[in-house]
């Protein structure tokens, strides 16, 4: 499987913390934007991009994809998507095994999907056309989710997998979305990481999210959590060497606490490292 | 169920909140292992919308949020939502629609204060991330004889707008976004008086500036294409009183500075000719 080369250790690059990257270029391998928030003519948001792309790599995560939804594929958005990334020249372009509306409306959410042999056949061709348009493959994103259907016919790792394997694509693995999915299903969250296909995954997200006791709620506005962070080197030891990175989409904590944050993945992974290096000896 | 038919069922709920609606859908998911009802767990996603979608109209107007108070903004806002679903992928011109909206809308197209603040403000947004152009310094204007001095026509930076809004809204946007905004702001006055204003972009943030009724008039024309010299002769720019050239010598000079201009040429709507006479 031929993947991307890793990066290393990124962050989430969002407004608030412009004029901090650009005064003390922080000792951050690569930085995620999320694509439609650059989707513009032009301005501040592009300027800035353009600054810190000169420094630092850059992987394109979007939103709107809309990748299982039962409507044309949006081609105006396409455009718009492949525009940027001849702008960008990113590492990579991700989005979401999701939906976000149909009949032409959207509604700014990853919605859910039921698992079914449908629904497999059809993101995996649209994840094709997709990668067909945009000359590259796609790296597909497992979401979170906070309700599951009577009508699904596999769990959504079995599905995420064929759908990997029939289109071809990557996967960025979200370790907060499985784990807030895990809880909210009652699935075993190492089983589900245990069977996606490392060999596709070039990414891992890590996010806080909010805890409503019967269910939990992917927020992206606290730290991560100390049972994601265990789930975290469980992945690491499955799927070796990958892009990992932050995500903090509220509640923005001093930037320094996102690098603590970044330190805290490093030494994490520095020890299960030591841990090979003495077992193989 | 196919796969079309659950997302027009799933959209449904979303779109119109929790109710009898529901029912269909609520059969088809799976009961929470940790006891949380199937209502509270569609909830989330039919609530997320309509905070989301809110969060982006606060975001974009404080200062119509300032006038009209929390309580009819957030009534604004669930009009809004419930009568404009967003279909742009791109969250950012979810709001650009609010202005019109108002302007169709019986219960809000007569309050001219609130219009005029939520035109504003879609001006401000627009601004922000317009097309990137460069302006031109006054200097422009040296490579061109006095004589072409009446045929020169200007070309404007692609974020400015101009407004003729209600009097009073600049006042109270500044009001709203002071660092200590007092608690209600007081809305224009009712009445049928007028500002003018111009809204651009300089050094990547939006800015506006509050026009004399010629400033406006000239600043119209002058970015429909019209030449220095017609503008001059133009009854309604003649009626401000001013020597008609020195005062218009003196705008030009204002947007320039301000970085309005982003082209100057020979011939005013006739773009073809765009060098000096004598070159």
């Amino acid at each position: 499987m031929e993947k991307p080369a890793p990066l290393g250790y990124g962050l989430g690059l969002r407004p608030v913390y412009y004029d901090e990257i650009l005064s003390s270029r922080p000792p951050i391998d690569w930085f995620e934007i999320i694509s439609e928030n650059y989707m513009l003519a032009g301005g501040k948001p592009l300027a800035m991009l353009d600054r810190i792309r000169a420094d630092y790599p850059i992987v394109m995560h979007g939103v709107s994809l809309s990748l299982a939804s039962t409507d044309p594929l949006n081609f105006d958005y396409l455009r718009q998507l492949k525009a940027l990334a001849e702008r960008v020249e990113p590492a990579w372009i991700s989005d979401h095994v999701a939906w976000t509306g149909v009949h032409g409306v959207t509604l700014h959410d990853l919605l859910p999907i039921p698992y079914t042999r449908e629904s497999l056949a059809h993101i995996v061709e649209r994840i094709q056309r997709v990668q067909d348009f945009l000359k590259r493959r796609l790296v597909v994103e497992n979401a979170s989710t906070y309700v599951s259907f009577v009508d699904s016919e596999m769990s959504e790792h079995e599905f995420v997998r064929e759908m990997a394997e029939r289109a071809d694509c990557l996967l960025l693995l979200d370790v907060n979305n499985v784990f807030v999915s895990s809880f909210n299903h009652g699935f075993d969250p190492v089983a589900f990481i245990d069977g996606v296909p490392a060999e596709r995954v070039v990414q891992f997200h890590m996010a806080g999210h909010t805890d409503n006791e019967t269910h939990r709620v992917d927020t992206h506005d606290q730290p991560v959590c100390d049972e994601v962070w265990a789930l975290y080197e469980h992945a690491r030891r499955r799927c070796g060497d990958v892009s990992a990175m932050i995500e903090r989409d509220d509640n923005y904590p001093p930037f320094s606490e996102l690098l603590d944050e970044l330190q805290h993945m490093r030494d994490i992974d520095a020890r299960l490292s030591n841990e090979r290096a003495r077992s193989a000896a | 169920m196919k796969l079309a038919d659950f997302q027009s069922l799933f959209q449904e709920s979303v779109l119109t909140g929790s109710g009898e609606a529901d029912k269909p859908l609520l059969k088809k998911l799976r009961a929470s292992p940790r006891g949380a009802t199937p209502e509270t767990l569609l909830g989330v996603y039919q609530s997320g919308y309509r905070l989301r979608l809110a969060d982006f109209v606060s975001q974009d107007h404080p200062g119509l949020r300032a006038v009209l108070g929390g309580e009819a903004f957030e009534a604004l806002i669930d009009d809004y939502i419930d009568q404009r679903p967003s279909r742009d992928p791109n969250a950012r011109f979810f709001t650009s629609g609010l202005p019109d909206f108002m302007r169709d809308c019986p219960t809000w197209r007569d309050d001219a204060r609130a219009v005029s603040m939520a035109l504003f403000e879609r001006a401000m947004v627009d601004a922000f991330d317009a097309a990137d152009e460069t302006p031109l310094a006054v200097q422009a204007l040296a490579e061109y004889p006095p004589n072409d001095w009446p045929l020169l026509a200007f070309d404007f930076d692609p974020s400015l707008t101009l407004l003729e809004l209600a009097a009073g809204t600049i006042a109270s946007y500044d009001a709203a976004i002071s660092e200590e905004p007092p608690e209600k702001i007081d809305a224009p006055a009712a009445s049928d008086d007028v500002e003018y204003v111009a809204v651009w972009r300089v050094d990547h943030e939006s800015a506006y500036r509050q026009l004399e009724p010629d400033e406006y008039v000239a600043l119209c024309e002058a970015r429909a294409g019209h030449a220095f010299g017609d503008i001059c002769q133009m009854t309604a720019f003649q009626q401000s009183g001013e020597i008609a050239p020195e005062r218009l010598a003196q705008c030009l000079s204002s947007w320039f500075q301000d970085g309005m201009i982003i082209g100057v040429r020979v011939g005013g709507d006739d773009q073809s000719s765009n060098t000096p006479s004598s070159a």
